[in-house]
């Protein structure tokens, strides 16, 4: 009786003295798979070793507009995340629909961060038009060019130390092109031309490198721009006929025409580095491979480009959840050295700048890229799965495989999306 | 007498209740907060501005609206008669079966009904993908060369049409069982006595005592046929060129992706209105030749 006693009275205690070290659960929410979510993952499970007091739950949503949608639906009834994965290229559209909290300096200063810690580019597509900042960029990510090197060898695009060299035009893009083919590459430059994100990020980066503009003022393809979104279906639709581009490939079969060595170059994403990081170090890869930025094909240096951010959405929360949240968000930054092994470009200063990043590869090869970096038009119809990538997938992949003329093609998405701007 | 109906009335109405208030609760309140919707420029969520009839007016001069009606349209011819002729097919061979074998045949076109849209559109992705695909030979042996038929303009609307029979035909086929089943043997006997013919009994007897099934399975479909969305969002995405865009698409892309709660509701409403509008017609049609 008397042991029963005390089991009672030491549970008791334990039950008065448990909010003394009550435990924050932090319940978060991302997009990320592949490679990515593994790193993610990672950090998440570092964090919640390191920190007896704050744990955070994640979940893995579908990525793209069943994401946005389910954070959309969530937060208007109170139901979201306490922290979530973000598109910066998606911020016009959560500004406009109310489900972003306002980060202040003051969160910044609990986080640990300030605004001069990040990059210029990435803090801009962070704020909203009143200035004020509505998530912290973790990344900046683009398309970069992979590269066999067993193609190349003893040509003239690879130098002494085996690098790619010499591509600084289309035309010696094109000729490198020609030359793998010879070379008995059997799709040249891999990307996924039967999917949306392949499609537009390329014609993206073509478009931008000309100077032109996909949105702006609320004008879809204003002025000359017109003309120069059909130059560049155009040179992707002479790459199909060429036969230097898989025809209809599917993303993972865009990935996998690279990795068996089909293709001679792949334009992706800094996420698929880790694949082929993964693959050259367990021997599976079977040939020497290297990634740059997009060369300057046309007039000017330009990559698409977007961010992953973190941001809390506006719904109530006690000041005890947010502070442990936004301790979270500090502790990735400070530890996005880990982020950055997906492949990314970190859009926090100090650990992009950090010598570990340095000589991280191919990371420091392309990370130049952060200046030149083009992100979508600011705009409610742009960014991910938006409708701007409808429209790669429902105009320009069928007029790059030959079911419509450039201009056409050109014209039909700036009649499309401008009906959707109003 | 009287304390005795009011006692009736009361024991009605709460056998009636729990149903009147879910309906109400769960379809009726938002039916009507729908209509309501669709006359204001709101979001998906909260409130919005009450313009009138400007988003019915806008959708008259969508063109993006008449290609989703157009295609539809295409899509029902495409499926609703084809299905339901195949499913009394599959249902007269399998009614001349019997026993266990019967009951297997059944349960083998009966299964993909049980599959998830999802799975039932990844099947067919990977059998149908352009680069990979094992139905890729069998295209390549009738056309010379792989057809991408998700982004094909002229495949596309067919193909999902395939991919929707070969999902949902065994329901139909359960439904025509159930109604052969129906028919009294005796019929049968009697005319064979007569000296029918197989062709003379499947005319004169079996499919007019299977019109009743017939025309309710023909409704069922066109209503279901008219409700498209998943096969299109989870293939082809509505394209290429907006060729297999329909009308639920649109209701989904307008509310979910760009956060235009009001004229989604417009153009679900005007899809609503089609439906009641055709399959009532359909139906009336239908009883009309059947007592002929």
């Amino acid at each position: 009786m008397r042991l029963l006693k005390t089991i009672l009275a030491a549970s008791v205690a334990s039950f008065v003295a448990l909010p003394a070290f009550a435990q924050q659960q932090v319940t978060w929410w991302d997009f990320l798979a592949g490679g990515d979510g593994v790193r993610m993952k990672a950090l998440i499970e570092r964090f919640n070793e390191e920190h007896p007091d704050i744990q955070i739950s994640g979940t893995t949503l579908e990525w793209g507009v069943p994401y946005y949608t389910k954070v959309r639906t969530s937060v208007a009834v109170g139901q979201g995340p306490d922290v979530m994965t973000y598109h910066l290229s998606r911020m016009p559209l959560g500004l406009s629909e109310d489900v972003l909290s306002e980060i202040t300096d003051e969160d910044l200063k609990v986080a640990g961060l300030s605004r001069d810690d990040f990059f210029t580019r990435a803090l801009e597509a962070a704020s909203g038009e009143d200035g004020k900042l509505y998530a912290i960029p973790f990344d900046i990510h683009s398309i970069i060019l992979y590269y066999n090197k067993s193609y190349f060898e003893g040509s003239e695009f690879l130098d002494e130390e085996g690098n790619l060299t010499g591509i600084d035009s289309l035309e010696a893009f094109e000729r490198a092109l020609a030359h793998a083919k010879d070379e008995g590459s059997t799709a040249p430059v891999s990307y996924a031309t039967g999917d949306d994100g392949g499609v537009y990020r390329v014609f993206f980066t073509l478009l931008k490198q000309q100077g032109g503009d996909l949105i702006k003022d609320g004008e879809v393809l204003p002025g000359d721009s017109l003309d120069k979104a059909a130059k560049a279906i155009e040179i992707m639709t002479r790459w199909t006929e060429n036969g230097w581009q898989p025809e209809q490939a599917e993303y993972e079969a865009s990935v996998a025409l690279f990795t068996s060595g089909k293709a001679a170059f792949h334009m992706n994403g800094v996420w698929e580095v880790p694949t082929m990081v993964d693959m050259a170090d367990k021997g599976t890869l079977g040939f020497e491979w290297g990634a740059v930025q997009i060369p300057k094909l046309m007039e000017q240096q330009a990559t698409w480009a977007d961010s992953h951010a973190f941001a809390i959405p506006a719904q109530d929360m006690a000041p005890e959840k947010r502070e442990a949240v936004l301790k979270v968000i500090g502790w990735m930054e400070k530890n996005g050295i880990e982020w950055a092994g997906a492949g990314h470009i970190p859009a926090y200063k100090p650990v992009a700048e950090s010598p570990e990043f340095a000589e991280m590869e191919p990371n420091a090869t392309y990370s130049k890229l952060a200046e030149t970096a083009a992100y979508d038009p600011r705009s409610q119809i742009a960014g991910v799965a938006s409708p701007v990538y409808d429209a790669a997938i429902n105009v320009i992949s069928p007029a790059i495989h030959g079911y419509l003329e450039p201009m056409q093609a050109a014209e039909q998405i700036k009649t499309e999306l401008q009906s959707k701007l109003r | 007498m009287l304390h005795n109906r009011r006692k009736h009335v009361a024991i009605a109405i709460s056998l009636v209740a729990p149903f009147v208030l879910t309906f109400s609760l769960v379809f009726l309140w938002p039916a009507i907060r729908v209509v309501e919707l669709s006359f204001t420029s709101g979001p998906l969520i909260g409130a919005g501005e009450w313009v009138g009839l400007e988003n019915y007016r806008r959708l008259l001069s969508d063109n993006l609206f008449y290609t989703s009606l157009k295609n539809n349209g295409y899509f029902i011819l495409l499926t609703v008669v084809p299905t339901t002729a195949l499913a009394l097919a599959i249902a007269l061979m399998i009614n001349r079966l019997s026993g266990r074998l019967q009951a297997a045949m059944l349960a083998l076109f009966f299964l993909p009904y049980i599959l998830p849209v999802s799975v039932v559109t990844m099947i067919w992705t990977w059998m149908l993908d352009f680069q990979f695909g094992i139905l890729q030979p069998v295209f390549t042996f009738f056309t010379g060369k792989p057809v991408p038929v998700f982004k094909n303009p002229y495949w596309v609307m067919p193909m999902i049409a395939v991919v929707t029979i070969w999902w949902t035909n065994g329901f139909n086929v359960l439904l025509f069982i159930a109604g052969l089943r129906n028919i009294p043997q005796e019929l049968y006997e009697a005319a064979a006595l007569d000296g029918a013919t197989g062709r003379q009994q499947f005319l004169r007897l079996t499919w007019p005592l299977l019109w009743p099934v017939t025309a309710l399975v023909l409704t069922l479909q066109l209503i279901l046929q008219l409700k498209i969305f998943d096969q299109v969002y989870l293939m082809s995405g509505g394209g290429p060129f907006n060729s297999s865009y329909v009308l639920l698409l649109m209701v989904y892309r307008e509310a979910f992706q760009l956060n235009h709660g009001g004229y989604a509701s417009a153009v679900a409403l005007v899809l609503f209105v089609i439906i009641m509008a055709v399959s009532v017609l359909q139906f009336q049609i239908l009883k009309i030749g059947g007592r002929r």
